[in-house]
């Protein structure tokens, strides 16, 4: 092996031993003192002393090695090992056995991995500033996704103790400003949130066997939607669809119903070869019981609970008395209120359609902005990287052909 | 468009690209290998938009649907590869492992479900699912390519030339991992307020980026130490096969990711 290999391999394998050493003494890596004005301030320090390692490389010949071919190598190595040891490692957060006492089984939280990350982010920063120095020389998709990713992890990193994520159960036409951190701890939110209306969008429910000796339910299934279809020997033939319906006694008759606690029911008919079986089936709500149909051989036919399209909180949110703004908060499409992020995540399950209540998620990130603007830079790079691969062969090649 | 009538349009597509396979290897004549592969890619894609007509959304939630795209977008690799560079065998290679996943696809179509959840009705779902199935099709392509190279009989040292072309395959690969990556990153940022978790999903796809990485930052300091190069191409691609669907058998992962269908 050259010796260029064993500097870049012994940094690595010393922060790898410093870092089981510093799990093993001080516990997991606390982020929680890096918030604002902290954060910055020991980012634009990082930032500096990159710079100054740089600068001074020809006086410091360790500094320059933190930035060589071999150096990047052995750090993104060093990246993949850690990567897969995370992922082959159950991340629960206990601490028992020998890998819990490492930190793999919290690796986010672990010593190890975070020396080697910041080694790789250093070796990454040099790079960049390298790339800057001699930019004409450079590739443009490299000199862009060295800059950019270099920015986005350090973003990330730095920023993780400034990052707030807290949950709102906001109930309608009820005020609220208090919020639970991931802790249980109750946090008080700069706005107040009221939910003026909850609306959800459901698929028809689907009906299944279920097998009454070990309760399993199949594999296959028809959508209440659907008119006929093949389960486990049996032909399904829904005959009718109440996406809205009632039964106003137990194993009754079911029928339009235009109400609060409204079910969906479907009448089915059921035949194999020897037996036929009709019946209502309904997977009821918090109003109505449910209702199967039992088939000859110990099955029955269920409707499952129905799953959500998509649902949507209509919100008023009250920065001042003066200053309220209305929104309607869906998944995939948060609310922003100044720092903030409001995500739409749950609602009272039990209820379904008819919940009262909506699950909110607040999210301050003050990187927003820095991170946004690496990743989309990334983005660009790899389409630069993709436009121009193989460039200089191909047209090396054509040259040649030509003469 | 049902999963029964996959096996026309798998006919009539295989065809298509053996033709064009076939006539990728007579001289002068690539424009027509071009034009009968597009053809056949072209009616496999018409199964796939009939598809997603039928079940009121994009084919890719389950693994027997990215399988669908797979098969496509190993056929446009294909195409895109010898449009490029002129490789006479690629063609061939990308109808073969093409139609190996139609047949799994025949003989073991698995769940199909019809509905979406809200978490994938978004903007990004469709480019993030191609865009890596399209990675994934070319950096399986380079694998079987630097295996070949490896383990070939005559135990020939590989030309400039073919290690060129595994490293353009691998930077064109992994420039569209980059791509799924990011996608997958922006529109986990709107759903969830983060843009990486470490759910296990993200984790196997950050091994295998990082390991891609590697190989492209490993290859200008070790030009002829062409085991290394074929040994961590190979260990890269077991990576991406733990990240495309090995987390769905892995223990680690089993309930907690939000990525196991």
């Amino acid at each position: 092996m050259k010796t260029s290999w064993y500097s870049p391999i012994l940094r690595c394998v010393l922060l790898f031993v410093v870092g089981i050493a510093l799990q093993l003494v001080v516990g997991d890596f606390g982020v929680a003192w890096m918030r604002y004005p902290w954060s910055v301030i020991v980012a634009i320090n990082y930032l500096y002393l990159l710079v100054l390692c740089y600068a001074m490389e020809d006086k410091w010949p360790w500094a320059r090695g933190l930035r060589s071919q071999h150096s990047s190598v052995v750090a993104l190595a060093s990246m993949v090992v850690m990567t897969v040891v995370f992922g082959l490692t159950r991340q629960d957060g206990s601490a028992d056995g020998v890998v819990g006492a490492l930190g793999f089984t919290r690796m986010t939280s672990s010593w190890p991995f975070n020396l080697l990350l910041l080694n790789f982010i250093t070796s990454l920063g040099l790079s960049a500033i390298d790339d800057w120095r001699w930019v004409r020389q450079r590739k443009i998709a490299a000199v862009i996704s060295h800059t950019a990713v270099f920015v986005a992890l350090a973003a990330a990193m730095f920023s993780s103790g400034d990052k707030l994520r807290v949950r709102v159960v906001a109930y309608l036409d009820t005020p609220t400003y208090m919020a639970i951190d991931n802790a249980g701890r109750e946090y008080e939110l700069p706005f107040v949130v009221t939910l003026r209306e909850f609306n959800i969008d459901e698929y028809p429910p689907k009906l299944r066997l279920l097998k009454q000796s070990d309760n399993t339910l199949s594999e296959e299934y028809l959508s209440s939607a659907d008119s006929v279809g093949e389960i486990g020997g049996w032909t399904l033939r829904v005959k009718e669809y109440l996406s809205m319906a009632g039964c106003m006694e137990q194993g009754g008759e079911y029928c339009p119903m235009q109400h609060v606690g409204a079910t969906h029911a479907a009448y089915v008919e059921a035949h194999n070869d020897s037996d036929l079986v009709e019946g209502w089936v309904s997977c009821g709500s918090h109003i109505f019981a449910h209702s199967v149909l039992a088939l000859p051989g110990g099955e029955s036919v269920v409707m499952m609970s129905p799953e959500a399209k998509r649902y949507t909180s209509r919100i008023a949110v009250a920065l001042s008395d003066k200053d309220v703004r209305y929104a309607d908060v869906e998944v995939n499409h948060p609310v922003r209120v100044g720092a903030w992020r409001i995500y739409q995540v749950g609602y009272d399950n039990q209820r379904g359609r008819w919940s009262t209540k909506s699950v909110l998620e607040c999210v301050r990130d003050g990187w927003y902005g820095v991170v946004h603007i690496a990743l989309w830079l990334i983005l660009a790079s790899a389409v630069v990287m993709f436009i121009t691969a193989g460039g200089r062969s191909l047209r090396r090649k054509d040259r040649e052909e030509q003469l | 468009m049902m999963w029964e009538q996959l096996i026309w349009f798998a006919i009539a597509s295989t065809l298509f690209w053996v033709l064009g396979a076939a006539t990728a290897w007579r001289e002068n004549r690539q424009g027509r290998a071009m034009w009968l592969s597009v053809t056949g890619s072209l009616i496999f894609f018409a199964f796939i938009v009939g598809m997603w007509i039928s079940l009121d959304r994009p084919p890719m939630r389950t693994m027997g649907e990215t399988r669908l795209w797979y098969s496509f977008f190993l056929s446009i690799a294909g195409i895109f590869v010898y449009a490029r560079w002129r490789y006479k065998w690629i063609l061939s290679f990308s109808t073969m492992m093409s139609v190996v996943f139609i047949c799994i696809n025949l003989f073991k179509p698995e769940i199909h479900d019809k509905t979406l959840m809200p978490a994938l009705q978004s903007v990004w779902f469709v480019p993030h699912v191609i865009v890596y199935m399209f990675a994934y099709a070319l950096l399986g392509a380079v694998a079987v390519f630097a295996l070949y190279m490896w383990l070939r009989s005559s135990r020939r040292e590989p030309a400039d030339e073919e290690m060129a072309m595994c490293d353009n395959l691998v930077r064109v690969g992994w420039s569209f991992l980059t791509l799924g990556m990011i996608m997958g990153a922006l529109w986990a940022k709107e759903a969830w307020g983060d843009y990486w978790t470490w759910d296990p999903k993200e984790t196997w796809a950050a091994a295998t980026w990082l390991s891609y990485l590697c190989y492209l930052h490993l290859r200008p300091i070790t030009k002829r130490d062409y085991n290394i190069a074929f040994a961590l191409i190979l260990f890269s691609f077991l990576l991406l096969q733990m990240c495309w669907y090995g987390i769905n058998f892995l223990p680690s992962a089993q309930g907690v990711s939000v990525h196991t269908y």
